[in-house]
């Protein structure tokens, strides 16, 4: 038996006051950094066991096809190859480029084996009309790729909402009208590690053990009952390091699924993760869209009425948007009006991706705003305080403009223009988020030797989390962070969430701060015996526990732990009133934009984010600034590209879809509200990713008045806006 | 990707006997670097049976000579070129395109002789389940089809637009390149070294598939010319031309521009030289006035497609930026 915290504590958890914080909110350098930065880490790629096979995909190349034959024989005999099997037959159909095009498996003893042994599978095959983009879905005779029963188009329900008439009615009374169309391209997680699993097969009477790349190493563990052929609880899912998933990667797919069956099969060790081309075609994505958005503004700069047609373009999958406004305020709700639908071609369904439909939503608004400011004459920063409700968000503008320099730059209501070719401009884009919390568990351990484990089935994305799963900890027991192990990535620790919707903070922090709670006052009740005081009447810090108000009642950590007999074990649960989710923040971005040539290099982004108590400042910044980044690729370069003639998926490599790297990353700053002096914890991983593209767009019209409607902000795209399409 | 026999021949008359007199897709082919190679042979887009490395063949120097011309042999790093302590005084240009080349470890494996003699980038032509014109396919899917990077002049069969930074700027230079096979050694011209698809589809150059590549030779530059090589990549951080210029002027004590030589990169299935961008240059001032007008002449003849018209504008933008930065 070990001692158990279990019972009603004396005292509830609280962050503290932040004064008296010793670890949280400050630079928390991460405790898995050094093994990741020597290589030492082991990612699911990077799992080797005795006997294991090697297994990869032959996904067919184009969209919709009328499969005659796959005839695996040669590949068959090829030198290494252990397991093959055809996912089609003679007479089936691909359906759409994505896991319906995966014609076959192979397994082999070594992964080149397996790709050569692919090579020699013969499939014949008749190539139908692609329907890759939006215009060949919308078609008269298009044919229905849309996966909706019964369908008989590819669009789907619209989604209306509001009154047109009175927003048309609003709109004809507005001063200033805009009406643009924007076109959103579809963006890739592009995940630095692809999905896949490794699985290792076991007797009836032993788990099944999987190593996984996965978001939610407490979910897949059902994900794969099934396949596997046997109860949840007898598989442990294990995520020692994890290389992004940004949404991609809530369950095993179609390549989790087959990695356990192949395993099943053959009784060995499979090793199946996607190749980088895999990726592309069935890893989902972030959904394209088309937008139609009228806004109108009176002469003060308020919006009046608001006029939204959109197509969300998620391939097989119905895609995102939220509706509009998007987190700007139309005076009069009812004069704000929507239609949303989705446009189905037959390509990869898209996915949850960091924010889903946020980013799309805010580049369309952010450039209306932006443009009814120019029409009225106002300062682009005014405008959007005036069309903002929250006053957190005002401040976090005045503070980004601050730091961008907006009071000093020349054109701040008008856009400037190119001298000599070249021309500087600022823009701006706010963000919300409503990051949760729920049911999440935690164990903290101190043994009588005094070592603390924290652990906890939740994952770490690339994000930090392991490190405040340790973090927390200290802070409650006055111990520095490397005193305390963190557990996580195992599917057998106390259950936690699934990492999706910047939940994971929120879930699991709560949890880790009540069961280091718990340990607190089981062991204040084991010193109350040596030094006098009652439960709850302890201060730790540095190493010891001294009586709050007589430093000279203290013990040092290691003696405290010498009195217990045993490890005590604290259960943690998530407490509600530990977490809040309501998140803002503003960003603002200056570019220069050379009109001869089209390039647009960005030259400074900053952002202002709260979220509460931040637990680990350096970790935070970090999340902001990968924020920043992605935005300012996915703004700059990002592009899925099809072949629209036959359907090939040209963009599959990282050489053609291009990912901003070091040369493209401007001075970056972000600041952390700490006007925002909320007790409670939250994620906000979602929140910086959704403005920092629209405020690029934004400082290029800014710079030369060039209001770019699609996505990315390439030369020719800049060119052709600017002097039109030859 | 397909086993292969690797070759290492000391002497170069032992590595010609290796590679075959025509082409075939399982023939041997010449091995330097292996940057470009290796992926297309991964892809399956070529499948020799034997590959003949150049490694043992000592063509690795750098000579200049005494008046002001150098040689550069085949196997010469990219990285190596771009470090050569007199390029930066002498050929500026060309050290500015061997650093734009791809990333340091590209460059660090990548040679001089396997940059002029790269295959096509179009992502077509790179895709493995595409056939094409360039595969021995009856068709160019981006004439009608994803276009944004292909050729704007020369185009036709086939639309690629050449990838090398090198070859434009050694056009530029008015290099010559030897070659050796079977018959012995040839020299040609940089200007003559590149065929356009509408001569072949199955290479991009001269070279029969039993000669190698020895040696760049660059003559002096004329007295007082100043060149320089002005890439504009996509994403910046590692790319090929989208479009590239490489420019050389020499400008007399009046400032007037006395000789000059514009060539083009990224846009046509070879180094493109515009002889009426460099005429509209000579006999004027250094100024916007002379730069636009070049910048006109250089794109009088393209013939855009549907998605790489921008190209037109591209060009004159950094040509105009090139002739800037000389002045
Ligand atoms: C990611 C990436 C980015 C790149 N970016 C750029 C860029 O920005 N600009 C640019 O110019 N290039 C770029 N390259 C191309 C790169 O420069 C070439 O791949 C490299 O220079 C090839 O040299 P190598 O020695 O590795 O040639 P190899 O791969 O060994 O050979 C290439 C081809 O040339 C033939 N060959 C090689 N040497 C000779 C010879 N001496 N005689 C006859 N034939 C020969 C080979 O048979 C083969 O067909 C990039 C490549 C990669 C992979």
């Amino acid at each position: 038996m070990s001692h158990s915290a279990k019972g009603s504590p004396a005292s509830e958890p609280s962050w503290g006051k932040r004064s008296d914080l010793d670890v949280l909110n400050r630079d928390i350098p991460r405790v898995d950094g050094p093994v990741k930065a020597t290589g030492q880490a082991i990612y699911t790629h990077d799992v080797r066991l005795p006997d294991m096979l090697w297994a990869r995909l032959l996904i067919h190349p184009v969209p919709r096809a009328e499969i005659e034959s796959i005839d695996l024989e040669a590949a068959s005999e090829m030198p290494g190859v252990v397991h093959i099997e055809a996912l089609k037959e003679s007479g089936d159909t691909v359906r759409y480029h994505g896991d319906d095009a995966v014609l076959a498996v192979v397994a082999a003893e070594t992964p080149e084996q397996a790709a050569d042994a692919l090579r020699e599978i013969r499939v014949k095959a008749t190539s139908l009309p692609p329907v890759v983009t939006r215009a060949q879905a919308l078609e008269d005779d298009a044919p229905v790729v849309s996966r909706r029963r019964n369908a008989d188009a590819n669009v789907g329900r619209a989604n209306e909402r509001g009154d047109a008439a009175r927003a048309d009615a609003a709109l004809a009374e507005a001063v200033a009208v805009v009406e643009r169309t924007f076109e959103i391209p579809v963006q890739h997680h592009a995940c630095l590690e692809t999905h896949g699993h490794v699985v290792q097969p076991a007797p009836d009477d032993e788990p099944v053990t999987v190593y996984a790349s996965t978001q939610s190493v407490g979910g897949t563990p059902r994900g794969l009952a099934r396949t596997l052929g046997r109860d949840a609880s007898r598989i442990r899912v294990l995520t020692p390091h994890m290389g992004g998933g940004f949404g991609s990667k809530f369950g095993p797919g179609l390549e989790g699924a087959l990695a356990a069956r192949v395993a099943n099969t053959t009784g060995r060790p499979v090793h199946l993760m996607l190749t980088r081309a895999d990726e592309f075609a069935i890893a989902g994505n972030r959904s394209g869209s088309r937008q139609t958005l009228k806004v109108g503004a009176d002469s003060e700069g308020r919006l009046v009425g608001l006029k939204l047609e959109a197509d969300k373009l998620g391939g097989v999958s119905g895609g995102s948007l939220p509706g509009p406004p998007y987190i700007y305020t139309v005076a009069d709700d009812d004069a704000v009006s929507s239609k949303i639908r989705s446009v189905h071609t037959a390509t990869d369904g898209s996915r949850a991706m960091r924010a889903p439909g946020h980013p799309q939503a805010s580049f369309a608004m952010e450039a209306a705003v932006d443009e009814l400011a120019y029409l009225l004459g106002m300062d682009l920063v005014e405008m959007r305080i005036r069309n903002l409700e929250s006053d957190v968000h005002h401040r976090q503008l005045r503070r980004v403009a601050e730091e961008i320099g907006w009071a000093e730059h020349p054109h701040r209501d008008r856009p400037g223009t190119a001298v000599n070719g070249r021309a500087v401009g600022i823009g701006f884009g706010v963000s919300v988020w409503g990051p949760g919390g729920r049911s999440s568990r935690c164990d903290v351990t101190v043994r009588p030797d005094g070592s603390v484990v924290s652990a906890t089935a939740t994952q770490d994305l690339g994000t930090g989390a392991r490190t405040y799963v340790a973090a927390i900890v200290a802070e409650e027991l006055g111990l520095t962070v490397d005193m305390v192990e963190a557990r996580i990535g195992d599917s057998d620790l106390p259950p936690s969430v699934t990492s999706g919707g910047s939940v994971t903070t929120g879930s699991s922090a709560p949890a880790i701060k009540d069961a280091a709670h718990k340990a607190r006052e089981a062991l204040e009740a084991l010193v109350a015996d040596v030094l006098g005081a009652p439960v709850g009447s302890y201060s730790w810090k540095g190493g010891r526990v001294s009586v709050r108000g007589d430093a000279s009642r203290s013990l040092p950590w290691i003696a405290v732990c010498a009195l217990l007999r045993e490890p005590l074990v604290a259960q943690g649960e998530f407490r509600d009133f530990l977490h809040e989710g309501r998140i803002h923040g503003a960003q603002a971005a200056r570019v220069e934009v050379d009109t001869l040539t089209g390039r647009v290099k960005v030259l400074k982004m900053v952002t202002c984010q709260d979220q509460g108590l931040p637990l680990n400042r350096l970790a935070l910044r970090s999340q902001i600034n990968g924020g920043m980044i992605q935005a300012l690729s996915y703004g700059l370069l990002e592009q899925r590209v099809f072949d629209e003639q036959d359907g090939f998926l040209l963009s599959d490599t990282l050489d053609l879809y291009k990912l901003a790297g070091a040369q493209e990353i401007p001075e970056m700053v972000a600041l952390i509200d700490d006007e925002d002096e909320r007790p409670s914890v939250c994620g906000m991983a979602e929140a910086p990713v959704i403005p920092g593209h629209s405020a690029i767009a934004g400082a290029i019209h800014n710079a030369c008045g060039a209001r770019l409607t699609r996505m990315p902000f390439t030369a020719d795209n800049v060119l052709e806006t600017l002097y039109g399409k030859i | 990707m397909k086993d292969f026999d690797l070759k290492l021949p000391d002497s170069l008359d032992a590595a010609v006997g290796e590679l075959p007199s025509e082409y075939s897709r399982d023939g041997a082919q010449v091995l330097a670097g292996g940057q470009d190679i290796v992926t297309v042979m991964k892809d399956a887009i070529e499948r020799p049976a034997a590959l003949v490395s150049l490694q043992r063949l000592g063509l690795d120097a750098i000579e200049w000579d005494g008046d002001g011309g150098v040689t550069i042999g085949a196997t010469v790093t990219i990285q190596a070129l771009a470090e050569d302590p007199n390029m930066e005084f002498s050929l500026p240009a060309l050290r500015e395109a061997a650093r734009s080349i791809g990333s340091p470890q590209i460059r660090s494996q990548g040679t001089v002789g396997g940059n002029l003699n790269q295959r096509p980038r179009c992502p077509y032509y790179r895709h493995p389940s595409v056939s094409c014109f360039k595969k021995g396919g009856s068709v160019c899917l981006a004439e009608f089809g994803f276009n944004k990077y292909a050729a704007i002049f020369g185009g036709g069969p086939s639309y690629y637009s050449h990838p090398s930074d090198l070859a434009t700027v050694l056009l530029m230079l008015g290099a010559t390149v030897s070659i050796t096979g079977p018959a012995g050694e040839r020299r040609v011209p940089l200007s003559e070294l590149y065929l356009l698809p509408e001569d072949a589809l199955d290479t991009e150059t001269v070279l029969s598939p039993d000669e190698i590549l020895t040696s760049v030779h660059i003559p002096a530059q004329p007295p007082g010319a100043r060149s320089s090589y002005l890439k504009f990549k996509e994403r910046a951080s590692y790319d090929f031309a989208l479009a590239a210029v490489a420019v050389s002027v020499t400008r007399g004590d009046d400032g007037v521009v006395t000789e000059a030589r514009v060539v083009l990169g990224g846009v046509a299935p070879k180094p493109w030289e515009v002889p009426a961008a460099a005429r509209a240059l000579v006999g004027e001032p250094m100024g916007p006035q002379a730069w636009t007008a070049a910048g006109e002449a250089a794109v009088a003849d393209a013939d855009p497609l549907e998605h790489n018209g921008y190209k037109i504008h591209l060009v004159k933008g950094l040509l105009f930026r090139a002739l800037e930065a000389l002045a």
